[in-house]
């Protein structure tokens, strides 16, 4: 009978060469992420990193004034925890559980010694690092361009993409602080998804309805990351043949 | 003299020496006199000597474009007192700067991440001397030196905190404090009070409109914090003008150091 569970449910300890994954299993630790749980402040020094498989986790950047704006969302597709094998003593923003569910945790200093012998985690971790800066660009641009609607429709299908299923456990409350706008506006622009029929929203759970309609109504952000992302995770990206 | 702005002055910044000596950076200083980049000074000085020989100085001229979205990066460059911003293209057209690259740090981070193809445009906003290198050899050296993959990661991870910030910063603060936020932080890296600049320019980079940029920029003038004219600005009231900025210009700078 196969485990109820396995780190390959993360598409990067799955994309692991046999030795390479052997090497790391037995340093793996699954747990449960709950809704809200803060896995790093900023500022923070961290002991883990984190592999997401059915949890997601939104990196959030923390104005003095603690107001917060998510600058990217991480799921099964990626970590938590770039900072650390990228030299950066501590972790520049807020990671906190925006879906609950599990995750894969090692050591810190575990995965920076894998990452330090340069072979295929190292490779991964860093096209999954361009694909993070990719996210994170967009956002900003996003955050400046798009209207409050366009990006929920952007953060619902980023999530959707990262789920299992097409319900999310979310409430107003934390949209509006990873989108970083006031609550009025995503129950504005929440209700007019709803309106359209491509939502529906209750008790703190939203479900997609009518998913072909978001992707019609989101801004281009949501594709060009989701393009970016699989692009990059594919294992197909041809590196130095891109260099002519 | 507004329309004064949207003239392009090609004049490569200068360097004030004042400026200079009160920077720190000083177990780098040593041997990155010689490219100004202090990316390429916190190699040891054997592999420096090594980098060296591998790197060409090149000229970059004011609105020179390194890379569109979508090419291949042949080269990566590391800027000494010239500056490069990198802009996210929103709808094919809006543009909005997502991080700014001078002496700290390296244009063509891709890359070193392991993808040739760069999905931003590089654009040099702060014309004057850079080190490039050859992307094939650069892949080389990076594959034989541990300490300039850490120097490369940990620029990488400074340039993402900036990307963060940005997104941010867009989200909350007004055009006024975002223009102030930009100002010094071309200067940190030009390390100069007085820079071109043109209003279409920093409509682009903020992705604000022109009028917007106009309001902000009279709005600092008239509190004497900045001069502008002829396409040129000159930050005359540094510690005013952090001030005027919004805090993300001190978290990053507390970062990037």
């Amino acid at each position: 009978m196969p485990a109820p569970y396995t780190p390959k449910e993360n598409h990067l300890l799955a994309a692991l060469p046999a030795a390479d994954y052997k090497r790391l299993l037995p340093k793996l630790e699954h747990l449960p992420l709950i809704l809200g749980q803060v896995l790093y402040e900023s500022g923070g020094e961290q002991e883990y990193v984190y592999f997401p498989t059915d949890s997601i986790v939104s990196l959030l950047y923390v104005m003095q004034n603690g107001s917060s704006a998510e600058i990217a969302v991480v799921g099964n597709e990626g970590l938590i925890g770039i900072a650390l094998f990228m030299g950066g003593e501590t972790t520049p923003s807020r990671a906190v559980v925006q879906s609950a569910g599990h995750a894969y945790r090692c050591r810190n200093s575990v995965l920076i010694r894998e990452f330090e012998r340069g072979g295929p985690l190292q490779r991964l971790l860093l096209h999954y690092t361009l694909a993070l800066i990719a996210q994170m660009s967009q956002t900003a641009a996003c955050n400046r361009h798009h209207t409050v609607e366009q990006q929920l429709c952007r953060w619902l299908l980023l999530s959707l993409d990262r789920l299992p299923s097409n319900e999310l456990t979310m409430t107003q409350e934390l949209i509006a602080n990873m989108l970083g706008v006031r609550r009025e506006g995503v129950t504005e622009a929440a209700g007019h998804l709803q309106a359209a029929g491509l939502i529906q929203y209750s008790r703190g759970r939203i479900t997609v309805l009518d998913r072909a309609k978001l992707e019609a109504r989101v801004c281009e952000c949501y594709a060009v990351v989701k393009r970016e992302s699989d692009r990059l995770l594919s294992g197909k990206t041809p590196i130095v043949e891109m260099i002519s | 003299m507004n329309e004064n702005l949207q003239t392009p002055l090609l004049a490569p910044s200068v360097v004030s020496p004042s400026l200079q000596s009160d920077r720190a950076g000083a177990r780098q200083a040593a041997h990155a006199e010689s490219t100004g980049n202090s990316l390429l000074g916190a190699v040891p000085r054997k592999e420096y000597q090594r980098l060296l020989t591998l790197l060409e100085p090149v000229t970059l001229t004011f609105g020179e474009v390194l890379f569109e979205p979508g090419d291949a990066i042949r080269h990566v460059y590391f800027p000494g007192v010239s500056l490069v911003s990198l802009l996210t293209l929103v709808d094919n057209h809006l543009a909005l700067e997502v991080g700014l690259v001078g002496r700290e740090g390296m244009v063509g981070i891709p890359l070193a991440l392991g993808v040739g193809v760069s999905s931003i445009r590089a654009l040099v906003q702060g014309a004057g001397v850079a080190m490039r290198m050859k992307s094939a050899q650069f892949l080389k050296e990076l594959g034989q030196s541990l300490p300039l993959q850490r120097a490369v990661h940990r620029y990488t991870h400074a340039l993402m905190a900036q990307i963060a910030q940005t997104a941010a910063c867009n989200r909350f603060h007004v055009v006024e404090e975002r223009l102030a936020r930009w100002l010094l932080m071309t200067r940190d890296r030009v390390q100069s009070n007085d820079f071109p600049m043109t209003q279409e320019f920093l409509s682009h980079m903020l992705g604000v409109r022109r009028v917007g940029v106009t309001k902000a920029a009279g709005e600092l003038q008239k509190r004497k914090l900045i001069e502008y004219s002829r396409g040129n600005i000159s930050i005359i009231d540094q510690h005013g003008l952090e001030d005027a900025a919004c805090s993300c210009y001190r978290a990053v700078r507390t970062l990037s150091a």
